[in-house]
């Protein structure tokens, strides 16, 4: 029986949309799959990993009779992706099997019961909501994921701090070696609320957000986070652990400072990490009046150095870091200017954009 | 150093904690005696002397096994200050011949004595002298094994235990690899041993013959170092200043914890004992967190995580991981260690990890 006729791109768009969180091999065999689902003429795309879960709709209303199926998210995705763009059927047989034929291709594949699809069920009233641009929090969220911890035995450490307070949202993010902080305004007045996202939440939503002015609506919820924006929504849940007390590690008495040129900095340590330790990627800073010297060697006792000029009047200082802390920040931070900020070689650094208390990084140093 | 064979000679001190006793109470020379905690605390044998064994004590066996094995044996407390005492003086017999010193414990070392002219520069007569020395100055024996290099050397000094002497010359470490017993190779427990009994490997002449490729994907790196050991081949330096790769503390309980709960309620004390060992060392930078469970049927487990502080909560749930594992089981000892990281750089932290 055809079911569905659709071109292949209003079904691929939406599919990529949720397979990002497919497991490969899972030990519950239909979590390897995408639930099909079409009501009303709007066929929607489900997929989970039991912690997350993404449903998108297609763009078009398409004609026909309702359906649910579910069938392998890989090998969908990757018929999908080799075939011509053309119209695209699927037709629903005897035993469970799909159908689906595009041009001369034909492709006949298992399905398992819709009705054993696990949902993550949506779990009590919101006790926060807010909206924001997407383009807002994509921002945010560059700025501060890459500094969330991978696999730390401090599991609250892999995935990012939500904060909502008044007007606000922060994010945080750290590993413990250095901490990433970012704050913007929303439409709401909400209470003081925090919830940690999963590190693989965060990695698939910043994927799937727009660099557009349309809303992301966040609902925080019991011990779950729901986020909708176009037609999808994602529904993950949250870290249970206590985030450390991020105020307690922003340096307050740093007082050797100076600005420098986001680009002109990135640049030097770019070269200069070349020769960094393969293993340490350690980098010294060697500050003195009216300059900075940028340090990097490796086992095999090459040497790079890199001078900049500084308006700093602070006094020597010579201080060491895993490079790669300050690539991260560098890269990713959306000013042209910044303001570094040292105590002693022994103390955090602290990068702050002039004028803008919206973003903090902390790194620790590396004695090298 | 040219290329001629290195001269390794492994020391290694007869039943030393048992020796050092004997040769302060002469009263127990001629008795079954042993070195452990008492039974009722739930106390380990350390070491015991030759006639214990002979009713089938050994280290690390429960006290009141021990006890149950040979009702009149005498178990003594060990006064680890004597010992200590014992090695260093032995320690210096070996300075007299060499710089190159690795110690394995306080009655265990090796000794590079490649190159040395003492004794017309016999490996085999250094030996016999370093034993007799022992013997004369610090009153208890020692067995020795004099190979090219450190696995041999090992095997050698258990040859002809206690109070003897073994030499594996170049020439000769073909065929005594070869009919050396799988389970007297560096590394092979009764696991790996059965493991390659299965795959018909019996002897060292066996794990020469074997495809390297099948002993790789049996065990891993190990079953690589294997198939060398059997070609008599081992690299390892004698290394004098040992670098430390871990510590750990670890305590054996009077009573089984039984649960969960009771257990998670020893890691604090467990926690300050390893900070204390830790900053004894030195604090040297960590690399992993290490959590040992032993069960009261005496099966045990270790978990362990990359970290580079010592928490709490971490131990906490390696301690969760460990416990499952037993399904349900009393425990019987914990144990908590770090492994060391490299020195040459060193990441700070952030402090805000509870104390």
């Amino acid at each position: 029986m055809l079911i569905l006729q659709a071109e292949r791109d209003a079904l691929l768009k939406p599919l990529l949309a949720v397979t990002g969180i497919v497991e490969r091999r899972h030990t519950l065999p239909i979590l390897s799959n995408v639930l099909i689902e079409k009501k009303a003429g709007v066929v929607s795309f489900l997929a989970t990993d039991l912690e997350i879960q993404i449903t998108t709709a297609s763009p078009d209303s398409l004609p026909g009779e309702d359906f649910r199926l579910t069938t392998s998210a890989k090998k969908l995705q990757d018929i999908l992706r080799a075939i011509p763009d053309s119209t695209v059927t699927l037709d629903s047989q005897d035993g469970g099997r799909l159908v689906l034929k595009a041009g001369k291709s034909r492709f006949n594949l298992q399905t398992l019961p819709a009705d054993d699809f696990p949902f993550v069920a949506p779990n009590g009233a919101a006790e926060s909501t807010f909206s924001l641009p997407q383009r807002d929090l994509k921002r945010l969220l560059s700025q501060v994921q890459f500094a969330m911890a991978v696999q730390d035995i401090r599991y609250y450490l892999n995935g990012l701090l939500l904060q909502t307070e008044g007007d606000q949202v922060r994010l945080v993010s750290t590993d413990g070696h250095r901490l990433a902080f970012a704050a913007a305004s929303h439409d709401g007045d909400l209470p003081k609320t925090e919830v940690i996202l999963p590190r693989k939440t965060i990695l698939e939503l910043y994927k799937l957000l727009q660099d557009s002015d349309e809303l992301i609506q966040i609902e925080l919820l019991n011990n779950q986070v729901r986020f909708s924006f176009g037609s999808t929504v994602i529904i993950s849940k949250v870290v249970d652990g206590k985030f450390p007390d991020y105020n307690r590690v922003i340096p307050l008495d740093n007082d050797r400072l100076f600005l420098i040129e986001r680009l002109t900095f990135l640049h030097a340590l770019q070269r200069a990490a070349i020769l960094a330790n393969e293993k340490f990627r350690g980098v010294r800073l060697v500050l003195k009046n009216g300059a900075m010297s940028i340090l990097c060697t490796n086992s095999e006792q090459e040497e790079a150095e890199e001078e900049l000029e500084i308006a700093y009047d602070g006094g020597d200082l010579e201080i060491g870091f895993n490079i790669n802390y300050l690539l991260d920040v560098l890269t990713n931070l959306p000013a042209d200017t910044l303001q570094l900020a040292f105590g002693d070689a022994g103390r955090s650094a602290l990068f702050t954009i002039p004028g803008n208390s919206n973003f903090k990084y902390i790194v620790m140093p590396m004695r090298i | 150093m040219t290329a001629s064979a290195r001269k390794i000679i492994h020391v290694d001190c007869d039943a030393f904690y048992a020796s050092v006793e004997m040769r302060d109470h002469p009263e127990w020379r001629d008795i079954a005696l042993a070195i452990g905690g008492r039974p009722e605390t739930r106390g380990v044998i350390a070491t015991c002397n030759y006639l214990a064994r002979q009713y089938g004590i050994h280290s690390a066996m429960a006290s009141a096994t021990a006890l149950r094995l040979c009702p009149q044996l005498l178990i003594v407390r060990p006064d680890m200050a004597r010992y200590r005492a014992a090695s260093q003086q032995i320690h210096a017999i070996y300075q007299a011949f060499t710089e190159r010193i690795e110690p394995l414990s306080l009655d265990e070392a090796y000794l590079d004595v490649s190159g040395v002219t003492l004794c017309q520069g016999s490996a085999t007569r250094m030996a016999t002298a370093i034993r007799t020395r022992i013997r004369e100055e610090v009153g208890i024996t020692a067995s020795a094994g004099i190979a090219p290099n450190k696995f041999l050397a090992k095997v050698a000094s258990d040859w002809n235990k206690p109070d003897g002497q073994f030499v594996v010359r170049p020439q000769d470490v073909a065929a005594f690899v070869a009919a050396l017993p799988v389970a007297r190779f560096f590394g092979v427990g009764k696991v790996t041993a059965a493991r390659l009994k299965a795959l018909g490997i019996h002897h060292g002449a066996d794990l020469a013959a074997a495809d390297p490729l099948l002993l790789t994907q049996e065990f891993g790196r190990f079953g690589e170092r294997l198939h060398q050991l059997a070609h008599g081949i081992d690299k390892r330096e004698v290394e004098p200043e040992r670098d430390r790769k871990s510590v750990s503390v670890e305590e054996t309980y009077a009573r089984d914890l039984p649960d969960l709960a009771a257990c998670r309620a020893e890691l604090p004390e467990l926690l300050a004992q390893l900070k204390s060992r830790i900053s004894r060392a030195g604090e040297p930078p960590l690399r992993a967190l290490v959590v040992k469970v032993k069960f009261a049927d005496f099966s045990q487990t270790t978990v362990e995580h990359a970290a580079s502080t010592l928490m709490l909560d971490a131990f906490g749930r390696l301690l969760e991981t460990g416990y499952a594992r037993g399904q349900g089981r009393a425990v019987r000892l914990l144990g908590l260690g770090v492994r060391l990281g490299n020195s040459d750089a060193r990441q700070l932290e952030f402090e805000w990890e509870e104390d």
